[in-house]
């Protein structure tokens, strides 16, 4: 009981552990700059107070009457198109001149809070307002009034708006760039190791030849070799392949006189290459521990009614595998997805042509304090992995094979 | 000529042998049923004939071509297995049409196929569902569909029935037996099961590590075993076996005298004939041979009394050297657990191995 307890008090730390930068992270990129700037994100839940300031109306507004009446939040939302305030009018910051009450011939500079309710002399006239934000300015006669300018406090309502969302994917190009280029890249880099790896791993479970057991742990034990420690052979292997292609453009068109013939060594297809290549061990290793856990009668039985290995591979082993081929899909999209160091090393250089990663490593510098934008674009680059995975999540169908072998 | 022929057939993993030179005929059209005990080779012997397994040594030929080297689909067989081997994804339909599309046959063609074999086995209601959604049964008539269509020479069957619960299992083999009047087609049945081995069976091959120990007419297994292996395994309950050794052996040594602990006979006939005159031997004699008689010469005290219904299985000890025996019968006996009872039995029955 006691262990139960404790192991579901550690549970719910790990997920509050886990979930609260992600609400962070989605609260912080759905503020204001301004709110962003001054308070953190765990204020914005609950009403805040916040002090404002407002002009009681427009400069060019004429105005000829002895009582002014407004509404402070109209006064206030008149600039602003994303975060409307609204809440309870607290008080307002009362600062002017009044008379002296010892020295009736001199003023004061008087500083002081007005509550609701409360009458204040704002130029001559008695200013009074209420919670809901109405307030009247009335004088004893006629007279000519210029805006005033009064900092008020408010009870401020929790308000969210997707502004960073739209001034990072409509107003600017790099996200939308950098999404289209991350989907380039992972898209290929996800399909082709699966399928290289599903025909291998079919070999690894299923077909007989010399030497398979040990070739199958020389591909395992390559998961140990980490990426960085290739970079340099696999850039100088893609220079090289890069000046055989532009050898071959000279040789079979007429590129130079057109344009150049210069291929980039670093470009989405190396990209592709390397997630490929370094994406095998792990595919192939988790591939076929799953297919050669598929009854071999299945197998047996399409041997007899005269499959060839080609065709079981396609018509039994991949329609069974699906869901060994789905799970790693989303490990393969989510590794690249998040990918930095070998896009940075390995990917084209072009700003355009820049990754998702990249673009937000970039943007840490240009928006570093612009949080809101930093943390929309940190959202956009979340949602997709997430999407991804549920897409996939329906493949997960278990007892995909129930109904084959008993007890299946 | 003989539709299924092994010569020598031999079969080792590794260093281990498990099949030793079969030598089997089976006529066209012959129910043959490979028995044994598990691990006796019995199934590795259909894979090899089903060319699932390659052979060590000898020749395998089915319906006059040698196919030691053909692959499983060339052979002319199909197979059903035990654990059905249905392709999950696939509906009945086309897991019975797999082979034939492989095959490149037409589409109207493979449809006609199909519906007749999924006449003949009652289930065409079932052609558009899935494996997940049929019954045990069910699952088992698909498998036995799949193998039909492809009008083989040789129907396989690896122990298909051991999945299916006990009253299932029943009326299956009443179906694999009509089946196999209907189509008249060679099948060979491995099972481990001696009751559904002597029902099936037009012929019945007992194995036991990899040899063969009797083949035959069951009734010829059941009434003339050629050794202690097939008496004891055929027939339930199980034979009775009592030590002893060889008293007088005659001329023709087919016949000798038995001397035992607990009782001595004369004249009976000797299966293991190389045995001399004072060798140790077993006299065998099944349950159902025994009789009460006052007079007898076997003394069991009641250990166990099974009421079966229809039969009554009674589990005795001999009164002077305790060796166990079993006594069946279909008569209703009024019996009491520790009351001795005496027993004899049809000398002509029993056999001294």
């Amino acid at each position: 009981m006691v262990n139960r307890t404790l192991s579901n008090v550690v549970l719910g730390l790990i997920v509050i552990i886990w979930v609260v930068p992600f609400i962070a992270l989605v609260t912080t990129s759905l503020r204001s700059e301004m709110a962003t700037k001054t308070s953190g994100f765990w204020t914005s839940f609950t009403p805040t107070i916040l002090g404002h300031r407002f002009s009681t109306h427009d400069k060019n507004q004429e105005l000829k009457s002895d009582q002014l009446s407004g509404n402070i939040f109209k006064r206030i939302n008149k600039e602003q198109d994303w975060f409307p305030v609204s809440g309870m009018v607290e008080s307002i910051m009362f600062k002017g001149r009044v008379p002296d009450p010892n020295n009736p011939e001199k003023t004061v500079l008087q500083k002081k809070l007005v509550p609701v309710g409360e009458v204040m002399k704002v130029r001559g006239g008695n200013f009074i307002f209420e919670e809901n934000g109405d307030f009247i300015w009335t004088f004893p006669k006629d007279s000519k009034l210029k805006p005033k300018k009064l900092d008020v406090f408010i009870n401020q309502d929790p308000v969210f708006a997707p502004e960073a969302y739209v001034e990072v994917l409509i107003d600017n190009e790099n996200v939308p760039n950098a999404l289209i280029s991350s989907f380039i890249v992972t898209i290929p880099a996800t399909i082709i190791p699966i399928t290289i790896a599903a025909f291998a791993a079919y070999a690894f479970a299923w077909m007989r030849f010399p030497g398979r057991d040990w070739i199958f742990i020389g591909v395992v034990t390559l998961m140990i070799v980490p990426t960085q420690l290739a970079f340099l052979p696999i850039l100088q292997g893609f220079n090289g392949l890069a000046t055989w292609m532009m050898a071959l453009q000279e040789l079979l068109t007429d590129c130079e006189a057109k344009d150049s013939c210069s291929v980039p060594s670093k470009s989405f297809a190396s990209l592709w290459i390397t997630h490929t290549a370094f994406g095998q061990p792990l595919a192939i290793y988790l591939l076929r521990n799953y297919i050669v856990g598929l009854p071999k009668e299945l197998l047996e039985s399409a041997r007899i009614d005269g499959a060839s290995h080609m065709q079981i591979f396609l018509k039994i082993i991949m329609p069974l595998s699906v869901p060994a081929l789905a799970s790693f899909a989303i490990f393969q999209f989510l590794w690249i997805w998040n990918d930095l160091l070998v896009a940075l090393y390995i990917g084209p250089s072009s700003s355009d042509e820049r990754v998702f990663p990249i673009l937000l490593e970039q943007q840490l510098g240009t928006f570093g304090d612009q949080l809101h934008l930093l943390n929309a674009s940190a959202v956009i680059s979340m949602v997709i992995p997430v999407i991804v995975f549920l897409a996939m999540q329906r493949y997960f169908i278990r007892g995909l094979l129930a109904g084959s072998v008993k007890g299946g | 000529m003989a539709q299924v022929e092994l010569r020598n057939v031999n079969k080792s993993f590794g260093k281990t042998n498990v099949i030793h030179n079969v030598n089997l005929e089976i006529e066209k059209g012959e129910f043959v049923v490979f028995v044994g005990p598990s691990g006796c080779g019995k199934s590795t012997l259909l894979r090899l004939i089903a060319g699932l397994e390659t052979l060590s040594n000898g020749e395998i030929v089915i319906a006059d071509k040698l196919v030691k080297d053909l692959p499983p689909s060339k052979r002319g067989i199909a197979m059903v297995f035990q654990s059905y081997a249905l392709y999950p994804h696939m509906t009945v339909f086309n897991n019975m049409a797999f082979s034939l599309n492989l095959q490149g046959m037409n589409k109207t063609e493979i449809k006609q196929r199909v519906n007749s074999a999924a006449k003949i086995l009652q289930m065409e209601h079932l052609l558009e569902r899935r494996p997940a959604a049929l019954s045990g049964g069910q699952r088992q008539r698909v498998a036995i569909g799949r193998a039909i269509v492809r009008n083989p020479e040789v129907f396989l069957f690896d122990e298909p029935l051991s999945n299916l619960d006990a009253a299932l299992r029943h009326d299956t083999r009443v179906e694999i037996a009509k089946l196999h009047n209907q189509l008249g087609v060679t099948t060979i049945y491995v099972t481990h099961d001696q009751v559904e081995a002597m029902t099936l069976a037009d012929k019945i091959v007992v194995l036991k590590d990899g040899e063969v120990m009797q083949a035959g007419a069951p009734m010829d297994l059941f009434n003339n075993p050629a050794n202690e292996f097939v008496a004891e395994f055929l027939g339930s309950p199980k034979m009775n076996f009592f030590n002893g050794i060889i008293a007088f052996k005659n001329a023709g040594a087919s016949k000798a005298d038995f001397e035992g602990e607990n009782f001595e006979i004369k004249n009976i006939k000797l299966v293991s004939q190389q045995k001399e005159r004072s060798d140790f031997v077993r006299l065998g004699v099944r349950p159902q041979h025994l009789q009460i008689d006052p007079k007898g010469i076997i003394h069991g005290k009641i250990m166990l009394i099974e009421k079966l219904g229809v039969e009554t299985i009674v589990e005795l000890i001999t009164v002077k050297d305790k060796t166990p025996f079993r006594f069946a019968t279909q008569k209703m006996l009024e019996l009491k657990i520790g009351q001795v009872v005496t027993f004899s039995f049809d000398p002509s029955k029993v056999h001294l191995f």
